[in-house]
């Protein structure tokens, strides 16, 4: 009874396309006592404290459907992990909105925790000292995952995630890689609809980076697992996400498509060219020499005013040209570039 | 499953990791057979140069000190040092991230560990048999032994979790936590029997709850309490565990208040 209702009301819910996850105005305000220097600076913050305010989120909205894998990408401080805190339900926002699943996630935190899985990059949630199955025992117990499903999930993570040989070890022998991989299946054992990653291929090599990108690929593409990943390496949000929101001192500055991010700063494209001879202060008319090492050359050029057929014409004429290249600006670069001068898009987009 | 079961599953997991710990639960049992000796020395030597307190004969003296010992490896057991740790290292984000009633959970987690513990018990009691004699009491006073112990537990586990609570608001409890675990020692009756304390001093030491941790039991289990006030006395550790147990849901909702998670 309670399950069809239930059944109802979700379709419902999607008939009316609410988001599946929606914050208004989001805010959390930090408030600690000032402490002073030294022993009298201690007396005195004992006795009359003097607070400070800390604004961690200052305003935040946006708007995330089901399905959606987004990049939600800051400075450090920023203000990330205290949003996800908020959407987790276990810190209590200062003000403004926020809706899961339509659960308010602070007022209800036991029952948003059965909608979300969460793994943190820096922090395992597994038993240091027992084999990597016992802490997937103890989540078919906490959230009472029937027998033949846990089974059914738990062999799926193993194949996909190539466990079987490890999941007899005590956590504490495991490699970062295959810690992180059981710390993937202990997020996602229970099927959440959501999923939040915070850090989660930091640290890892190459080919583990791989496969965890692989594997939130695939959960995200065949469950339509919602994915929030907060994350430094710009290398996961580039080749996961379509979306990012980026966020500073609390708030978004950017919230949409990752190529429109890259078409508003990405206008500028490297030539790179290598010379037969070494040629000193080689140039081309309507681009900019960025340096010259032995017989290689890069320049700068703007992709809307100049055209690259051109460019590269003018320097095969001048020169003897053995090689030519044209390299795209990278995320890392824009969003380097963001970080220390400001967002000068057109707007705050939603 | 029943609502129970996650926190059947704490247990049982914290258990399995206690056990990981053989070499410890070794050497625990070891210092206490030593304690038990050095201690037996320290009765005698005092006895032979003195009257028997309080009508306690010296082998009475002898199984007090010794069942407090073997008291001592459950009741020493912190079980809720875990909000401690969970609270410096971040842990307990990850805890509140589950559809769990995280005290509950700690609460779980700490019988499992007790009952590791608890397994150091026979093997303790028999090679302090080899030491000492133990006074056998008769089978209703060893059942009521066994009731007051149980509620003196509760009240131990619950003192504890006020004290590692703290850390809610201070980080660390290095310096609380040592100031009570001695005042306990001295005041619960785990090395000295409260009735040893004169005048106001050992009346007003029956009226903290520390005496509800090891005093009550052990002398019932001596005969210092008689049966005639057995109800009474139980009474008393019910209510210390109520206040208690009080104390800790309202420490609890004031924290869970203020959940500020390290490294945010």
């Amino acid at each position: 009874m309670r399950v069809a209702a239930r059944a109802a009301a979700a379709s419902a819910a999607k008939n009316r396309r609410v988001p599946l996850i929606v914050t208004r105005d989001l805010r959390k305000v930090f408030r600690s006592a000032k402490r002073f220097p030294g022993a009298m600076g201690a007396l005195r913050g004992l006795f009359s404290p003097v607070y400070e305010d800390r604004v961690a989120v200052a305003g935040v909205s946006m708007e995330i459907e089901r399905g959606e894998l987004i990049g939600y990408i800051g400075p450090n401080g920023a203000g990330k992990s205290t949003t996800i805190k908020m959407l987790t339900g276990i810190l209590v926002p200062s003000g403004g909105e926020v809706e899961v699943a339509g659960i308010v996630p602070h007022r209800k935190r036991r029952e948003n925790a059965r909608n979300i899985g969460v793994v943190f990059g820096q922090r395992t949630q597994l038993y240091w000292d027992l084999p990597l199955i016992d802490s997937f025992e103890l989540l078919r117990a906490i959230y009472g995952i029937p027998h033949d499903r846990y089974r059914r999930s738990l062999d799926a993570f193993v194949e996909l995630l190539e466990m079987g040989d490890f999941l007899r070890t005590p956590v504490r022998q495991l490699s970062l890689g295959q810690r992180m991989r059981g710390d993937f299946a202990a997020a996602m054992l229970h099927e959440p609809p959501i999923l939040y990653l915070d850090e989660p291929t930091i640290g890892l090599d190459v080919v583990a980076k791989e496969a965890i990108r692989t594997f939130v690929e695939r959960v995200n593409r065949e469950n339509a697992t919602t994915v929030i990943l907060t994350t430094h390496d710009l290398a996961d949000v580039e080749r996961l996400c379509r979306r990012i929101v980026l966020i500073d001192h609390g708030r978004t500055i950017f919230d949409g498509p990752i190529d429109r991010i890259k078409n508003e700063y990405g206008r500028e494209r490297t030539l790179v060219v290598r010379f037969t001879e070494a040629t000193s202060a080689p140039a081309i008319p309507g681009a900019r020499l960025e340096g010259v090492e032995g017989s290689t050359a890069r320049f700068v050029f703007d992709r809307a005013s100049q055209r690259v057929d051109r460019l590269v014409r003018e320097v095969s004429d001048r020169y003897s040209v053995e090689d030519i290249a044209i390299e795209e600006p990278e995320l890392e670069g824009i969003i380097r570039h963001i970080y220390t001068q400001g967002y000068a898009g057109e707007e705050r987009s939603a | 499953m029943t609502p129970f079961t996650p926190y059947i599953e704490y247990a049982r997991k914290a258990f399995a990791r206690e056990a990981t710990y053989r070499i410890e639960l070794i050497a625990e049992i070891g210092s206490l057979v030593l304690r038990v000796y050095l201690l037996r020395s320290l009765w005698t030597a005092l006895y032979t140069h003195n009257v028997a307190p309080m009508g306690l004969p010296l082998h009475s003296m002898i199984t007090y000190t010794t069942v407090a010992l073997l008291m001592s490896l459950v009741l020493e057991v912190d079980g809720t040092r875990v909000i401690r740790e969970k609270l410096r290292e971040g842990g307990i984000a990850v805890d509140l991230m589950k559809p769990i009633v995280v005290p509950f959970a700690y609460f779980s987690d700490g019988i499992g560990q007790t009952l590791v513990h608890a397994a150091a018990i026979l093997p303790s009691l028999l090679f302090a048999l080899l030491l000492v004699h133990i006074d056998v009491p008769s089978l209703p006073v060893i059942a009521i032994f066994f009731c007051s112990f149980a509620l003196g537990y509760g009240v131990n586990f619950f003192v504890n979790f006020l004290m590692n609570g703290v850390a809610f608001w201070t980080l660390e409890t290095f310096g609380l936590q040592l100031i009570v675990r001695w005042i306990s020692d001295l005041l619960s009756g785990q090395i000295l029997p409260l009735s040893f304390f004169p005048g106001w001093f050992g009346r007003a030491v029956f009226a903290l709850p520390f005496a509800a941790i090891y005093s009550t039991p052990l002398l019932i289990y001596v005969g210092i309490i008689p049966p005639a006030k057995w109800g009474a006395a139980l009474a008393v550790q019910a209510a210390w565990l109520a206040a208690t147990t009080g104390a800790s849901y309202l420490l609890w909702r004031a924290a869970s208040r203020r959940v500020v998670v390290q490294g945010g």
